[in-house]
């Protein structure tokens, strides 16, 4: 089935020497998909909700010291680990290549948090609960999770949606760079590209083919749809 | 209907058993009733096979396909993707087969092995209590009430200690 | 043995021995039994807090996503591994010291594995919609995937409980007549049903037999399949230091060391609170510390090849995983290396001491605890530090965990203790056989031998 002709295959170029590491793109997610918010304490306990995080590691000695920024989200994986150890099907994989978790089916193993490398799925310990005013802000396109289920990044799939809806109406396909996942949308430098991968002229294919493109563990065989473009060091400032 | 005699003991048992035969009772219509299994031939010669474990072959057989049926049929009649797998999944397949093979036999061989014993049994037998303690009894089964007094004196002459009957008291 | 003059005088004594755990409740046992059944109160009222307000109450975080009561699951569905082995393999080797101990591992398969079995539903985010992991037709148009090794642990498990609850019950139809002519009141009556009408005829003993053989056959590779699949739970994924082809037979053999354990120390119980001490006596102890003695011999083995192999490939995922193993937890790794394999390989080469039944129940206990914490040692560190170093972590469990856990070791205990008040805890015909077949003696040269061989 991935390996069929399609029309769309969403992917996502994060432009690493781009990024400042701002954190922009975790709070556009967060307000986008209705992500619950977590107090201090259980944020300290791991029971944080955030479905993009931005990893920060630190390299060599003081005082040269050097921050390195990794966005780290769902990588919509070709060949998900998290897929297949679902007893429920609750996460499965679409024709489009997106990585779908049907909230509703699932019971909460557990399993595929578990079993994803890249530690991206959260799960909802708690009923999520916003203080006023916030309630009246929440995405009426996105559902709020109740507790027991894992969620986690979507690619802005209601955007997604509404993209393909809004070029069906108008008897055409999407167009590049129509579709915007909250994250790429508000990254001020622009580091974050989504689109489809499946159209070898769009923005993001074409960054897709830097030699700077890595994807995270490649080594386990987990085909993402996420590509890094190195950076972030000196190598090529000079 | 059916005679108990009881004895305390294994030779005599065994004796009035050889007296019966001897007195013209078909062996098959003899049996043991003892509260402790002892070889075959010591009382009772053995039967040869039993069939109970037909229904194990039986039950493997329906199981391995139920098992089957459940992993690879209902995965290709409601196709999910999931990680770039194929539809119906090889291993797993197997092993949801195996445990149905395992659980239909150990179902089965439980179903046979209580059907060859004729189990549950809810007519009236001749019983004697004290069977549980260790007392051998010897049943034998009567079509009429014409050698009915052969049989007794035969279990007494042996030494049985008291003859009971699946008759109501 | 003695062989007095009237063999039903013998059987009727050792029968009224042997069901001496039927009789009369004391004021004690009414008092244990509130005990338990109070802590299982607290465990069910933990529980339903933690159903109530969400998974919150438990030490379970991002990235350790399972915690103490998977732990429980192997460690429950390990111990269920006793019954089997001791009672099955021992039948089929035809060792006639299993007789004794037969009825008490069996009922402590059934009993382990129903305690194991709810687990994985307690660790549920979303317990009361556990059933859509059954395989049902509905309106959903969706069945469960059985690519997921839960499928094949509910499959497997499914099998374990009807499969031991069948075997235990096989063992116990003949005690269960004799047990019947034994009883009055409402007891006779429900054994009576139970027994389903068995007389004990010789074409029924032989069937018996047959059965008996057939069924152990079969339940061995059941409780092998069991534990591997619950290994493959592990092994299957991707996480580092659990992705590894030695975890099923791994994970079997330390079944077998923790049932085998778990064995022992039940006898020692029985034999105490029953007084059986005539039937369970120094020489099957002794026995089953040899059993203990190659399973651990066999675990060591296992876990050297294991962190062996890693120690030297020194890939530095998985050996992270193994060094923040031994760093974080020192302490549970010593006890551990001291329970399963240095306490056990050493003391038990003495035969003094695998006749002790003290320094046994000691032993048996410490290779209990260090298997439990072998099971968490597995399930834990590696979730605590898997691929991602951004988001590494640690666990610690909650008190509803371990009033759970708690509630638990109680229901198990209070579940056995139901079953020897009603039913015969001993297997009686199978130890009454034997002593039938000492019984028989035969004359060589100017000594009298038994017929059957030896005890041993």
């Amino acid at each position: 089935m991935s390996r069929q002709a399609r029309l769309y295959q969403w992917g996502m170029v994060i432009d690493l020497d781009r990024c400042t590491g701002c954190g922009a793109c975790v709070v556009a997610c967060q307000a986008e998909n209705n992500v619950a918010l977590v107090d201090k304490q259980r944020f300290a306990e791991g029971r944080n909700m955030h479905w993009l995080r931005i990893e920060r590691y630190w390299e060599g000695e003081f005082p040269h010291v050097r921050a390195r920024f990794l966005p780290m989200l769902c990588q919509h994986c070709g060949d998900a680990p998290c897929e297949p150890v679902c007893p429920v099907y609750a996460s499965y994989h679409n024709a489009e290549g997106l990585n779908g978790q049907v909230y509703n089916r699932c019971v909460g193993t557990r399993y595929c948090g578990n079993n994803c490398p890249y530690a991206v799925r959260v799960f909802n310990f708690l009923n999520p609960d916003w203080p006023e005013p916030l309630p009246d802000q929440l995405n009426p396109d996105v559902t709020v999770r109740s507790r027991g289920v894992m969620e986690k990044c979507t690619f802005c799939i209601q955007r997604i949606r509404r993209g393909k809806e809004t070029a069906k109406n108008e008897r055409r396909l999407v167009r590049d760079g129509e579709i915007q996942p909250a994250c790429a949308q508000t990254c001020p430098p622009g580091a974050i590209v989504f689109g489809n991968l499946a159209d070898p002229d769009s923005h993001v294919a074409r960054l897709a083919r830097s030699p700077r493109r890595f994807r995270l563990f490649e080594d386990l065989g987990t085909d993402p749809s996420v590509i890094y473009l190195k950076g972030g060091g000196h190598e090529h400032a000079g | 209907m059916e005679l108990l005699g009881v004895f305390t003991n294994i030779e005599q048992a065994a004796t009035a058993v050889e007296q019966l035969v001897r007195a013209g009772c078909p062996e098959e219509t003899i049996t043991s009733v003892t509260s402790v299994p002892y070889p075959p031939g010591v009382l009772i010669r053995g039967q040869r096979r039993g069939w109970f474990h037909r229904l194990t072959v039986g039950g493997a057989l329906l199981g391995a396909a139920g098992g089957f049926a459940l992993a690879a049929g209902t995965a290709w009649i409601y196709p999910v993707q999931t990680g770039d797998k194929p539809i119906i999944a090889l291993f797993p397949t197997g092993i949801i087969a195996y445990e149905g093979m395992m659980l239909c036999a150990l179902l089965g061989t439980m179903a046979g092995m209580l059907l060859e014993m004729g189990l549950p049994d809810l007519r009236r037998r001749a019983r004697d209590p004290e069977i549980a303690d260790g007392l051998i009894g010897i049943a034998v089964t009567l079509a009429d009430e014409t050698r009915r007094r052969t049989v007794e004196q035969t279990l007494l002459a042996a030494g049985a200690l008291r003859i009971r009957t699946d008759e109501a008291p | 043995m003695s062989t007095p003059a009237e063999p039903h005088r013998d059987g009727a004594a050792a029968n009224a021995a042997m069901l001496s755990s039927t009789g009369p409740a004391t004021w004690r046992w009414y008092l244990l039994a509130l005990l338990l059944g109070t802590v299982v109160t607290g465990g069910l009222t933990a529980f339903s807090y933690q159903v109530m307000t969400g998974m919150v109450v438990t030490g379970i975080n991002r990235p350790v996503m399972w915690g103490i009561y998977i732990v429980n699951f192997v460690f429950w569905v390990g111990l269920s591994h006793s019954g089997t082995m001791v009672s099955a393999i021992l039948r089929l080797s035809q060792a006639n010291w299993r007789r004794p101990i037969l009825r008490g591992a069996e009922a402590m398969t059934v009993f382990s594995i129903m305690v194991g079995g709810l687990f994985p539903l307690i660790h549920l985010g979303r317990n009361w919609v556990f059933y859509y992991i059954i395989p049902y037709p509905s309106q959903y148009g969706l069945w469960p995937n059985f690519r997921s090794p839960l499928l094949w642990d509910m499959m497997a498990i499914t099998t374990y409980i009807i499969g031991s609850s069948l075997f235990l019950y096989l063992g116990l139809l003949p005690d269960l007549a004799v047990a019947r002519d034994r009883a009055a009141g409402w007891r006779r009556l429900a054994l009576a049903m139970l027994a389903l009408g068995w007389r004990g005829t010789a074409q029924q003993w032989q069937t018996f037999g047959r059965a008996s053989t057939v069924m152990a056959c079969l339940i061995i590779p059941v409780a092998v399949s069991v534990h591997s699949i619950v290994a493959w739970d592990f092994a299957v994924t991707l996480v580092p230091g659990w992705h590894s082809t030695i975890f099923p037979p791994y994970f079997v053999i330390g079944a077998i060391t923790s049932g085998v354990a778990a064995v022992i120390t039940l006898m020692i119980i029985i034999r105490k609170a029953f007084h059986l001490e005539a039937f369970l006596t120094p020489l099957h102890f002794d026995n089953l510390a040899k059993l203990l003695l190659i399973v651990t011999a066999l675990w060591s083995y296992f876990y050297f090849a294991e962190v062996f192999t890693t120690w030297y490939g020194h890939q530095p995922i998985e050996w992270e995983v193994f060094s923040f193993s031994a760093g974080h937890y020192p302490l549970l790794l010593m006890i551990m290396l001291l329970g399963n394999s240095v306490v056990p390989l050493t003391c038990l080469l003495w035969r003094r001491v695998r006749r002790s039944i003290p320094a046994l129940l000691i032993i048996s206990l410490l290779v209990n605890v260090a298997m439990f914490i072998e099971r968490f040692l597995i399930v834990v560190p590696s979730l605590s530090h898997k691929n991602v170093p951004f988001l590494w972590g640690s666990y610690r469990p909650s008190w509803v965990e371990l009033t759970v856990m708690a509630a638990a070791f109680c229901g198990f205990a209070l579940l056995y203790m139901l079953f020897a008040k009603f039913f015969p805890i001993m297997a009686i015909t199978d130890v009454r056989e034997e002593h039938e077949a000492l019984r028989g003696e035969t004359v060589r040269g100017r000594t009298r031998l038994s017929t059957l061989i030896d005890e041993e």
